[in-house]
């Protein structure tokens, strides 16, 4: 194992993650969503009209739209008041639009993220890195080769103001409009921070840039919004890490992300979630594809009181593709409602999805998944593969994939187990010298390598380790 | 949500029919607590995705076509040494504590908006009794519809160490407009009987089609169900089992084959309730032209199912651009005791086998049949009654014309 590694498996990632610093706020909503709350936020932000027209807009949806309550098995969100959830939150920093040195951040933002390693990553490997505290978006850098080449990476409530006409036109209208759910809606309103990406035609950015959102106050809800734009023939893997210390009361996080993957363009979308675990984690991620691009979800789901996430692909140019991959871990008192939809809209489209879910003490995970053929998706492809492994009898483990298939011409499959870890597999690796707590965990380690094969060493080395300190019961 | 009432129906017409039954009053009362429970209870659940329905229940125009008295069947029973296959009329004189301890506590006669209208308004119905040792094989119950509508019910009851295979069929004679066919079945599976249902469905496709088959299991009783569907203009069925006894087993084999613009919304669930219990749910259907078909299927392990083993697949084939197919193979589990898998595929027939026996001087047409029936053969070899197996194995090939 490299140093590298060694280095971020020795830090404490408890210590890492549930440090709490005293609330920094230059600006503080009222509890609440309400239309004085969107018009602060909008105004504070110094927005043109229009933006503050479609928060008003997303507003009444939200006020209009019922909760989900009759999924069969979903996460409980009774607890939830969004009524006493603070929307918005301004940390005091002297940069609105992000610092662009680590240094000038006040120390103790700099210390939260040098805490959870971010700058560190930023010098090893990443093209660029953006970091979110509270609702705002404090530090923001990209490396200058890729700005030369026109590549933005910058902050959403940045690209309001300096790449308005794109942000006008993709900003919630074709991918998720506010209409699609309740928390979209609900996001479209408070939405603040996130990052803007935009990589013009037939560029390459090899390495990932990366995105860190971290909650701090007590009782807050973070929404920030990510716009990724590939054009033609572009690549980018943009990565998020996210985390929260732990509080009596619950915060929620209701992301929107929304991604146009040009002709053959490819992207791919990481993120590993350990938000602390009184966070109700409601998102809506989309994509739409067009001919010959790739989408890529992979995920890691570690945190979050409950989560119900489904990351969406359209594929809707000829050839168009989306490959899903993700991990969902729940330990004691957790829901992780997750799964994957996608929608084939053209022909010679192909999708591929893989999830794992692991339960432990009482956890509960859920595959919820939609995979759609339309008329006229000849020759689609579809291949969805679920696993779960369950340690105890507490846990709970479901598997609810629809498929709705309206053309003869494709091949769809479907498969999912569920087991118990082997005893026979723990009592071969014991019979070799570990202990019953080393063989699960290489066990564990072996059921999620298909995901950690697919993150930047950093990410895979850490989830690993979340899930290390998972199966210890220290964490939460 | 209320469902609709039907003005047509009173409790006169209730009091009618279990009258000309000559029924006891327990029973006359079930049918008119289930009669009052209509404006109650809704529609059995049916698989929803945001803005979608996959089978649209309320759509159906019950009062048009549910005309209780006139129902009207031709029935055939065949009843081998040892075993009680009698009509309910009979079944409630020779049989009536049978009947009081068992009708509507399988099924719950207030489930839903169909079986509710189904107990109040059934008409006609067998009860299959298979006494402690007995072995039986080949009961047979036909029912041929020859009315607008028609209620049935089977209850089926075994005791210890029993075995019995059953095939109960349904068809219709020719009748114009749209009718109705209720069907439900209640299996009691005593403790290590052997129970093998069989059921193939072939009414006319002007026919809407409701069924209900569910059965519970006592320890190490064994119970399978055969389900084949050809008939009907839209079926809804479920074929489900509570594995309430230690070490007890189901195997649920089903096959479809839609054409025109038929409609088949077919499920198969399993509770595993207790420990040392085996499921296996195979399914395999076509569908061609418009045909559509819902498939959905539940494995659900509760907390105290240690040990539990539970299979399922399912398959479908299409043959046209304008079919369309849903599934939903569903995972419940509480038990990490537990081994448990599903798959389902949908494809079109393999384009690399049909070129082969194209090319081996088989003409495209019968290639195509022969591959369709291949397709199928998995699940009829899976069919233990000979009978069955050979007729719905003739009833598809009557299908592929």
């Amino acid at each position: 194992m490299s140093s590298e590694q060694d280095h971020l498996k020795e830090t404490d990632t408890e210590e890492r993650f549930e440090f709490k610093k005293e609330q920094r706020a230059a600006v503080k909503s009222n509890k609440g969503l309400t239309e004085e709350v969107v018009r602060l936020i909008s105004e504070d932000k110094d927005e043109p009209e229009w933006m503050l027209q479609r928060r008003l807009r997303a507003l009444e949806h939200y006020q209009n739209m019922p909760l989900p309550t009759d999924w069969p098995g979903q996460p409980d969100l009774t607890e939830l008041d969004v009524e006493e959830i603070v929307p918005y939150i301004r940390p005091d920093v002297d940069k609105r639009e992000g610092a662009d040195s680590w240094d000038d951040l006040p120390d103790d933002i700099k210390d939260t993220f040098e805490k959870l390693g971010i700058p560190e990553a930023e010098r090893k490997a990443l093209s660029g890195v953006g970091a979110q505290y509270e609702s705002e978006v404090v530090y923001q850098n990209m490396q200058d080769q890729w700005e030369e080449k026109g590549v933005v990476f910058c902050n959403m409530d940045r690209a309001v103001q300096e790449h308005e006409d794109l942000v006008k036109e993709y900003f919630m209208t074709k991918c998720v409009p506010p209409s699609d759910n309740k928390f979209a809606a609900l996001h479209g309103a408070v939405w603040s921070g996130g990052s803007f990406v935009y990589v013009p035609e037939d560029v390459t950015v090899q390495m990932p840039v990366q995105a860190y959102f971290r909650m701090n106050s007590e009782g807050m809800g973070q929404f920030e919004h990510t716009l990724i734009i590939a054009e033609k023939g572009s690549e980018v893997h943009y990565i998020e890490g996210c985390s929260a210390p732990k509080y009596g009361s619950h915060n929620l996080h209701s992301g929107g992300v929304e991604v146009f993957v040009d002709e053959d363009a490819h992207v791919q979308y990481s993120t590993v979630q350990n938000w602390s675990k009184n966070t109700f984690n409601l998102n809506t991620k989309r994509a739409i594809v067009e001919a010959g691009g790739r989408m890529e979800w992979v995920s890691g789901s570690m945190g979050s009181k409950a989560t119900m996430l489904y990351p969406c692909s359209i594929l809707k140019g000829r050839g168009a593709s989306a490959n899903q991959i993700s991990i969902a871990f729940a330990g004691e008192g957790q829901n992780i409602d997750t799964g994957a939809k996608v929608y084939h809209n053209a022909p010679k489209t192909n999708s591929t999805i893989e999830s794992k879910s692991i339960s432990k003490d009482g956890g509960r995970t859920n595959y919820r998944g939609l995979v759609h053929i339309s008329d006229g998706a000849v020759d689609s492809s579809t291949a969805v593969e679920c696993d779960a492994l369950m340690f105890d009898n507490e846990s709970t483990s479901d598997t609810m994939p629809y498929m709705e298939i309206n053309e003869d011409r494709v091949d769809v499959a479907h498969e999912a187990t569920v087991g118990k870890i082997g005893d026979e597999d723990v009592f071969y690796l014991q019979s070799r010298g570990l202990d019953d707590d080393d063989a699960k965990q290489m066990i564990v380690s072996g059921f999620i390598e298909p995901i950690t094969e697919e993150l930047p060493i950093e990410y895979a080395v850490e989830l690993n380790r979340l899930i290390e300190l998972e199966m210890e019961g220290s964490l939460g | 949500m209320s469902t609709q009432v039907h003005s047509t129906l009173s409790e006169e017409t209730v009091r009618e029919i279990s009258g000309n039954l000559s029924e006891p009053d327990w029973l006359l009362e079930t049918r008119l607590d289930a009669l009052d429970a209509l404006s109650d209870v809704d529609m059995p659940d049916v698989i929803r995705t945001p803005g979608r329905d996959w089978t649209n229940l309320d759509a159906l125009d019950y009062e048009g076509f549910v005309d209780p008295l006139s129902a009207d069947e031709q029935k055939d029973r065949v009843e081998p040494e040892g075993v009680s296959v009698l009509s309910m009329a009979d079944a409630l004189d020779e049989h009536e504590d049978l009947v009081k301890e068992y009708f509507g506590s399988i099924i719950d006669p207030q489930e839903n908006y169909l079986t509710a209208l189904s107990t109040a308004l059934f008409t006609t119905g067998t009860l299959i009794y298979v006494p402690k040792g007995v072995d039986a094989e080949d009961v047979k119950i036909r029912t041929t519809m020859q009315s607008q509508s028609l209620f049935n019910y089977t209850l089926v009851v075994t005791e210890e160490s029993s075995s019995v295979t059953i095939l109960e069929r349904q068809d219709s004679e020719e009748l114009s407009g749209e009718r109705y066919y209720s069907g439900l079945v209640e299996i009691a599976a005593g403790e290590n009987s052997h129970v093998q249902y069989g059921s193939l469905q072939d009414l006319d496709e002007e026919t809407y089609n409701y069924t209900l088959k569910r059965g519970n299991t006592e320890d190490y009783a064994t119970l399978n169900w055969i389900e084949g569907n050809l008939g009907s203009r839209l079926t809804k069925s479920s074929v489900e089992t509570n594995l309430d006894g230690e070490g007890s087993e189901t195997k649920t084999v089903g096959a479809f084959f839609g054409h025109e613009d038929q409609h088949f919304d077919i499920a198969a669930r399993v509770w595993h309730n207790t420990a040392h219990t085996t499921a296996d749910l195979v399914t395999r259907g076509v569908l061609d032209d418009e045909a559509r078909s819902v498939y959905e299927g539940v494995q659900d392990v509760g907390t105290e199912a240690w040990d539990t083993s539970s299979y399922q697949r399912e398959n479908t084939l299409m043959l046209s651009d304008g079919s369309e197919a849903d599934a939903s193979p569903k995972l419940i589990i509480n038990n990490h005791d537990t081994e448990a898998s599903h798959s389902a595929t949908v494809g079109q027939i393999d384009k690399e086998d049909l070129f082969y026996m194209t090319s081996r001087g088989v003409p495209p047409q019968l290639a195509k049949d022969m591959l369709v029936e291949g397709f199928f053969v998995p699940v009829l070899d899976e069919v233990e009654v000979e009978e069955l197996r050979e007729d719905l194995d003739s009833g598809i090939v009557e299908r592929l014309g």
